[in-house]
């Protein structure tokens, strides 16, 4: 177990200086991020002054290994356009985006497993088809029109929703949260229900398929034959051993939702990372790209190592190694 | 949200001046009047010398103030300093207002202006600066200026500077700055949470007289439907920007105003002047004939622009400034001198010899300006009509500035927007019409590479003044020779909208900053 940490961790290292090498490489082709910070009529001498300010007077190597070194002593580089240090601006915004994700969740599991528990035990009946269809539709629906389309009838039409912003926070262990007030928390419903929504559809597909296995297999038969009730087969039997693929999923989606909420938090205003993404790309602030990516690889890496440390707990077939 | 029932309070169409401020009554009101605006974008930081960018600049103005303000009609009034005089080419002096309060209770002295100007030469935005050599404190009311050359528009150029309080600032890192301003500003900041909203509330011992909304709170709502959306459900009051889309629905609704006003962004096209273009397979470059260039601007259809791309939201552009400026000429108009007419523009390029056209590419931004791509794609179809073909680069603005950037040895044809809040044409021209090259400061953003000795001249003449009436027509000159040569093409200016409840008086201001203390809820 220690000799695969070890690994897990080189791993992880080496996963993180790719990305670094990437981003950077990606972020010289973008264009000098200088003449987005100096006003149009600026002079040679003053975009000159201003590549100073920023750390940009350098070649790209150079300011690559300044980065690399800076980050062994834990600085992360500043923003060109806060001017605060990177990965205090995504640690500021983690909060609000934790909170709909989070949320987001757990409403897609605690729908999509019965639901798919039902259409996995059932596969002919007409209600599992009409899951199944609908499942598609909610994979295949964009996040930005959902959330339109829930805003217009919830917050617009019928008032019961705010319809942007994150209302009320409450700072809670240093942590700015909505979802301590009740106010706070009828801002967090819509936009957690738009991220939930693919999420929730592909979870409940898996599940189905994953029933639909468990249940052919012997012990299930075994079972039904000893005359334990239905729902006891299906969710004591069944479900706890089609669950088992799910935690990898689970473990993906979760980084999927954390890295890649920004859509809906464009959509609704919502002060949360994915926002800070789309914001630092449009302005070319490379140093918040750079953490933000380096962020993401990390909490990928780490989801798929509890990912497979879960799996040795909760399966005692698999080993680590 | 606000408070309703208090219709007969003195609503002002436009701002008090500097000595009617005192007589303002601020109202003996039951309940403190709060007021919320959602914004395009969140403010990126609120130290006025580390930024130029509008939601920052919106925020700027109202923790602090310039010794000159701007109203919204781009008109400079007193505002600390109460006057000021000329001394002789190179000095202006300025004699401050007594008696303003900072928000932290400390009175504004000189020593705080020579700080500012100091502090800003080694800021971010020292090309605020760029027109003062040297600042002095007379005494502590006075204020000595001395400009590199002499300058008539300087008291202009100081209604974007921001005076910060030497003893608070100094005291302080750069970061506790851009996250805590202090000013003498109508406003002083109640919190910021960042992304979410941004509270300031009325300074009680501004010089002015304390603003009328107790609470201003804006919002970052970056897509638009959504801002429309809060608007709608009553979450904000005012939204900068409303969507094209919105605008009839929202104007068919009772409860909100549609506000709209053309904007100082001009969007101009620059035609590369020079022997041989980059993206011009010919030996020798077709714009640089006259007759070519006079054939393009005749081809656009700018009317057609503004009411099928634009939606009726553009007023088309009749010279490269807008008539407050200095260095308008009125009269002259670039729709009337080069009407839309496809025959002639024809016929010149027949003239020119260039019957069978051409092709080059348009150099432009897809997420900077209004409609700019579909404005891109329009002008190719209408340049086609006289056989140039366009071929079209679109790319985002983090790459577009950088790429045509001066000395543009890729670029033929560029369309970009230009707007010139100082409220002369002086500022535009020195960098983007005067001959590259010739002197430090002059000609850094000229894409084309246009050169004229008429036209320096004119500018340098304008230049060499400190007295505005010549500076103005020294500038008028510079115009028209400029409409004459063609260098550059205006094509519309960019009109902002924005919509707001039915009890709030929205002032637009040319400049686009929305300023609270010019508001009042009713």
């Amino acid at each position: 177990m220690f000799g695969y940490l070890i690994k897990r961790f080189i791993q992880m290292i080496f996963v993180l200086w790719i990305v670094s090498v990437l981003v950077f490489v990606m972020m010289s082709f973008t264009g000098d991020p200088t003449y987005m910070m100096v006003p149009l009529d600026a002079t040679d001498e003053q975009i000159e002054q201003a590549r100073r300010i920023l750390g940009l007077d350098q070649s790209h190597l150079v300011q690559y290994w300044r980065f690399l070194t800076n980050l062994l002593q834990g600085d992360f580089g500043r923003s060109f356009v806060f001017r605060q240090p990177a990965l205090q601006l995504i640690m500021e915004r983690l909060p609000a985006t934790l909170e709909i994700v989070f949320l987001a969740m757990i409403m897609a599991l605690v729908v999509a497993i019965p639901l798919g528990v039902y259409a996995g035990a059932y596969p002919q009946r007409a209600g599992s088809r009409a899951l199944m269809a609908g499942s598609l539709v909610g994979i295949s629906l964009p996040g930005f029109w959902l959330g339109m389309v829930l805003i217009f009838i919830f917050a617009v039409k019928l008032q019961m929703f705010p319809s942007s912003g994150r209302g009320p926070t409450e700072v809670i262990w240093g942590m700015r949260l909505s979802f301590l007030s009740w106010e706070g928390f009828r801002h967090l419903i819509l936009p957690a229900v738009t991220l939930s929504i693919g999420t929730l559809a592909i979870l409940m597909r898996i599940i189905r398929a994953e029933m639909m296995e468990v249940l052919r297999q012997d012990y299930i038969k075994f079972a039904r034959a000893k005359g334990a009730a239905n729902r006891f087969v299906l969710f004591k039997h069944g479900l706890k051993n089609a669950l088992i693929p799910l935690i990898t999923v689970f473990g993906l989606m979760l980084g999927d939702l954390i890295a890649f909420a920004t859509l809906t938090e464009t959509i609704f205003a919502w002060p949360g990372i994915g926002k800070l993404l789309v914001d630092s790309i449009y302005r070319g602030d490379r140093p918040v790209i750079v953490v933000y990516l380096m962020f993401v690889a990390f909490l990928f890496v780490v989801v798929n190592f509890l990912v497979d440390v879960a799996y040795a707990l909760i399966d005692p077939r698999i080993k680590v190694t | 949200m606000n408070t309703n029932g208090f219709a007969n309070l003195t609503r002002r169409g436009a701002i008090a001046g500097a000595a009617a401020a005192a007589l303002i009554p601020t109202g003996a009101l039951a309940q403190a009047k709060a007021l919320t605006i959602a914004l395009t974008a969140d403010a990126i930081i609120l130290d006025p010398h580390a930024a130029n960018e509008l939601s920052a600049n919106i925020m700027f103005y109202h923790f602090y103030d310039a010794l000159v303000q701007r109203t919204p009609e781009l008109e400079f009034k007193p505002s600390l300093a109460e006057s000021w005089q000329v001394t002789d080419d190179l000095t202006w002096v300025f004699k401050l207002r007594r008696g303003v309060k900072f928000h932290n209770g400390d009175e504004l002295k000189a020593s705080d202006v020579v700080f500012t100007v100091e502090r800003l030469k080694k800021a971010l935005m020292a090309s605020l600066v760029a027109n003062i050599a040297a600042a002095r404190a007379i005494d502590d009311y006075t204020v000595e200026f001395k400009t590199p050359k002499p300058y008539a528009v300087l008291h202009m150029a100081l209604a974007e500077i921001l005076i910060m309080n030497e003893k608070h600032a100094s005291a302080q890192t750069p970061e506790q700055i851009g996250l805590r301003p202090m000013g003498t500003g109508p406003y002083r900041l109640v919190e910021w949470i960042k992304e979410d909203r941004l509270v300031m509330e009325a300074h009680p011992d501004h010089w002015r007289g304390k603003a009328k909304i107790e609470r201003v709170t804006f919002r970052p709502i970056t897509n638009p439907a959504t801002r429309t959306a809060a608007l709608l459900t009553g979450g904000v009051d005012v939204i900068q920007d409303l969507s094209v889309r919105d605008v009839a629905s929202v104007r068919a609704n009772n409860a909100f105003n549609v506000i709209t006003r053309p904007s100082l962004l001009n969007i101009v096209l620059a035609l590369d002047m020079r022997d041989k273009s980059p993206t011009i397979d010919l030996p020798v470059n077709p714009m640089k004939d006259q007759r070519v260039r006079e054939a393009i601007v005749r081809a656009i259809n700018v009317e057609g622009l503004r009411t099928v791309v634009m939606n009726g939201f553009a007023t088309p552009s009749e010279q490269f400034v807008p008539s407050s400026h200095l260095g308008y000429v009125p009269g002259l108009n670039f729709r009337q001198l080069y009407p839309f007419d496809l025959a002639r523009a024809a016929a010149l390029m027949k003239e020119a010899g260039f019957e069978r056209g051409f092709t080059m590419t348009l150099d432009t931004t897809n997420n900077r300006y209004v409609n700019d791509a579909t404005i891109a794609q329009a002008l190719a179809s209408m340049l086609s009509r006289i056989n140039i073909t366009v071929n079209l680069n679109l790319m985002p603005r983090a790459n577009f500035f950088g790429y045509i950037r001066v000395p543009s040895d890729k670029s033929s044809f560029i369309m970009s927007g230009w707007d010139t809040p100082s409220g002369d044409a002086g500022n535009m021209y020195n960098v983007l019409l005067y001959s590259r090259g010739r002197k430090a400061g002059y000609g850094q953003a000229n894409r084309g590479a246009y050169s004229n000795p008429a036209f320096d001249e004119a500018i340098d003449k304008a230049d060499a003044t400190s007295d505005m009436k010549k500076r103005h027509e020294y500038l008028q000159e510079a115009t028209k020779i400029a409409a004459r040569d063609i260098p550059m093409i205006p094509v519309h200016y960019e009109q902002d909208i924005y919509a707001a409840k039915k009890n709030v008086t929205v002032v637009p201001r040319m400049d686009k900053f929305i300023w609270a203390y010019e508001m009042d809820v009713t």
